[in-house]
């Protein structure tokens, strides 16, 4: 049996007296598009800095590709691709400068490197500014070349921190594109984002984290079907299919209440 | 929906400002480094009110002085030291910190009578205004002592030149403003300032060469811009309280040229506020101009032939970092303009330190050039911000990471020797052999004992930099204090080897000591490598917040 792309058990870290994220068990498949939801301050970037080596975990276990990622960090990250928040950029590099010192980094030759990072910054349209420092780069500019610099080693594993966010329409396409490519050729991708359409329609799984705890996983139908299973008392009796957004609001318990308004407003 | 009710008052919105500027300030002292800041604050206060009433005491005794000699023309040179200090301060101070941009405001209903308040308001509590104010006060107490008769008219001056001097400063700092919007020229600033700096290492030889003897061409310089200066605000006001008893019409002409300033420089000033009311974007992506028909292909990366590709990629990406900084560069030059500023000087005993004692030169700008390179060695993270979080990403050891920053490191010191053996060379004589080897000897035990140091420190205490700016790039206390403790110990004890061993034929048993130094210090070197990525592993998350911090 394969093991799975991403394995923890019991996770947990915590900041002194603030338990960030309680043990957390999550199983994602090779192959999968996986989305990992939460509110704010929910824990999403504490687990995805932990499955990346960025963090270490209070306690629990953390296997990628089958491998423990405490005892083995390099075999790891040497086969994952890593967006963290704050996209982790040298700003003082140029676009092509800093693809090709990735691919390095990672292992490739050196005619390997020139060659991906010239082909990655054609695809993401950043090829036309050579020699603008990233430093300079608008926002999404620099999110397409930390998305390619995640890439550039073909990794197994891909961990995307708020990928979309303040990216347009026209980059999310590209990058969108460029993910479901990955996933056709096996690659597993961890996403983390707040904007719920898209995750719904890229992700074919979903974890949602509340408060440090997994509070929903599994496929979307197993969400919807067990949300529907839960409300069975007050539905009408008809199906409906429910949205991941009304999914997401009924795991956290964040719908407004009703009758709650701002006074000048009314 | 509910009817809008906001306030059109422009006073409720200045209050607003001046309460939100004092709620930063508060807020910024809850951080143990806010305190830290406060306490600073504190000193730097005492530091400018002693500055500012001194200086007030020194010109209004200058100018009781002239108007007692009666010599009144010459209060000019007080004037024109406080319009200098009034405009090239704030531009000086700027070149240290990112600018703060009062059109932040304009987002909110803010009248453009308003916010032209206000900015105006933001230079008048600034430090330079407090300075030049309190040195005018200090003029009109000493005209008024000694000619009761001027006080008046004097204060009336004095006022409308302390009006010119805050509006011409806002109306600069508001198209320095737009220049530092662009980090390209918020970096020629911050070199125009550096340079500024540097040429205040010359002003004491200089003083010492040319000062001693009298030059009669400076004083007919001086004749010669007399009537220059004297259509310029500082000239103008000088001569309108020069003319009070002699001619008052003419006297109050040029007071009136003085106002014609003031009322010119509003001018100015309203063109560039008016174009930031009305929306101007002043973004770098407004700069970002790349030729689209320059598309090289992407060159492969340097190969060093027996170190692993990640040290190569790593050692590249550092030298391109360094080489890409004005700021870090022009403070690696420091050890040549040393060698320079000791060979300026007379002759005899009047003589550069260095011309005296030839010999050491190339020692004294080795050992300079080892104190630059504190700057990088003991904060290896500093410069990558938060993209040292990609080095933890990446499947190399930790301890590949640093070797590759100190291979960067030992190569800019190689570099920089070079340049100071010619240096010497040109300026004083060529360095004898031994000299020569006694120096490399001295510098290969000095350099991995720094290098030690300076990772563990680094992993410590690391501090983010800003390349752009040469402000708040202050590395942390306690690195200052290791680094200042570490030099004392390794230059000392290098020091006491030239000192104590036998050179009468020559330091080559020196160098020999040094050697044997040098090798236990690289072993040192190497075993301690062994510890990084364990220390690493430890520190990381404090070295991802601190550098990662905005």
């Amino acid at each position: 049996m394969e093991a799975p792309a991403i394995y923890t058990e019991n996770l947990t870290r915590r900041f002194g007296e603030l338990v960030a994220v309680q043990e957390v068990n999550l199983r994602v498949a090779a192959g999968e598009f996986f989305g990992f939801l939460g509110p704010n301050g929910a824990g999403k970037s504490t687990t995805i800095k932990m499955l990346t080596g960025l963090l270490a975990p209070t306690s629990g276990t953390i296997q990628i590709l089958g491998l423990d990622l405490i005892a083995h960090p390099v075999e790891v990250k040497r086969r994952i691709g890593v967006v963290p928040e704050g996209m982790a950029l040298f700003g003082r590099l140029t676009g092509a400068e800093y693809l090709n010192f990735a691919g390095r980094m990672y292992g490739l030759d050196r005619e390997t490197a020139a060659s991906r990072a010239e082909e990655l910054l054609d695809f993401m349209r950043l090829a036309d500014q050579p020699r603008t420092l990233i430093t300079d780069y608008s926002h999404g500019m620099q999110k397409k070349l930390a998305l390619a610099a995640a890439v550039i080693h073909g990794p197994n594993v891909l961990f995307l921190d708020e990928p979309f966010e303040g990216v347009d329409a026209i980059a999310a396409g590209t990058l969108k594109t460029m993910l479901q490519r990955m996933t056709e050729r096996g690659a597993t991708i961890f996403l983390t984002s707040h904007v719920l359409e898209i995750v719904e329609r890229l992700c074919s799984h979903v974890a949602i984290i509340d408060r440090g705890r997994l509070v929903a996983q599994g496929s979307l139908d197993e969400l919807r079907a067990g949300v529907l299973a839960q409300n069975r008392d007050t539905s009408d009796g008809r199906e409906q299919k429910l949205t991941l957004e009304q999914i997401f609001l009924r795991a956290v318990g964040g719908a407004q209440p009703a009758g709650q308004e701002l006074s000048w407003l009314s | 929906m509910a009817e809008l009710r906001h306030s059109s008052r422009h006073t409720g919105q200045l209050t607003a400002i001046a309460r939100l500027r004092w709620q930063l300030f508060l807020h910024s002292l809850r951080t143990t480094r806010g305190t830290a800041e406060l306490i600073s604050r504190i000193f730097i206060g005492f530091v400018i009110a002693v500055a500012g009433i001194g200086g007030a005491i020194g010109m209004g005794v200058g100018a009781w002085s002239f108007v007692s000699n009666q010599s009144p023309q010459w209060i000019a040179l007080l004037l024109w030291s406080i319009f200098m200090f009034w405009q090239f301060f704030p531009v000086m101070a700027t070149a240290f910190t990112q600018s703060t941009d009062s059109s932040v405001f304009l987002r909110f209903p803010l009248s453009y009578r308003a916010y032209f308040l206000v900015v105006v308001a933001y230079g008048a509590f600034d430090i330079a205004t407090a300075l030049g104010s309190l040195w005018l006060l200090g003029i009109w107490c000493g005209v008024a002592f000694a000619d009761p008769s001027l006080a008046v008219w004097t204060a009336f001056i004095l006022l409308t030149f302390a009006l010119v001097n805050l509006i011409l400063a806002r109306a600069i700092f508001s198209w320095i403003e737009r220049w530092l919007a662009l980090r390209h020229t918020r970096e020629i600033l911050g070199i125009i300032f550096f340079l500024f700096v540097i040429s205040f290492q010359f002003l004491g030889p200089l003083i010492g060469h040319f000062g001693r003897t009298s030059r009669p061409q400076v004083t007919h310089w001086g004749a010669e811009l007399s009537p220059a200066q004297r259509v310029l605000p500082p000239g103008l006001a000088a001569a309108a309280m020069a003319e009070f008893h002699a001619s008052p019409l003419l006297s109050a002409g040029y007071a009136a040229l003085l106002a014609c300033y003031g009322v010119a420089l509003l001018g100015v000033l309203h063109v560039r506020l008016r174009a930031q009311y009305r929306g101007e974007d002043l973004s770098e992506a407004g700069a970002r101009s790349d030729s689209r028909a320059m598309r090289p292909s992407v060159r492969r990366g340097w190969k060093l032939p027996g170190f692993p590709v990640p040290i190569a990629a790593i050692l590249e990406k550092e030298l391109l970092y360094l080489s890409r900084s004005g700021p870090m560069l022009f403070t690696l030059i420091m050890p040549l303009v040393m060698l320079g500023v000791f060979r300026v000087g007379g002759s005899g005993r009047e003589a550069g330190l260095l011309t005296r004692a030839p010999d050491f030169a190339l020692p004294t700008g080795a050992a300079y050039a080892v104190l630059m390179l504190t700057n990088l060695v003991y904060n290896n993270f500093g410069a990558d911000g938060a993209g040292v979080q990609f080095l933890f990403t990446l499947p190399v050891r930790f301890r590949q990471v640093v070797v590759a920053k100190n291979l960067a490191h030992a190569a800019v010191l190689a570099g920089e020797l070079v340049l100071v053996w010619v240096t010497a060379s040109l300026l004083y004589t060529p360095p004898r052999l031994d000299i020569t080897i006694a120096t490399l000897a001295g510098v290969l035990f000095v350099l991995p004992v720094n290098l030690v140091a300076g990772n563990f420190l680094s992993l410590y205490s690391p501090k983010r930099i800003e390349f752009s700016t040469f402000g708040r790039q202050r590395a942390p206390q306690t690195t200052i204090l290791a680094s200042f403790a570490v030099q004392i110990c390794v230059f000392g004890l290098a020091a006491i080897v030239l000192w104590v061993v036998p050179h009468q034929n020559g330091y080559w048993l020196a160098s020999l000591v040094l050697l044997c130094l040098a090798t236990i210090a690289l072993g040192g070197y190497l075993s301690s490598l062994n510890h990084l990525d364990r220390l690493a592993h430890r520190r990381q998350e404090t070295l991802i917040a601190e550098l990662c911090r905005a």
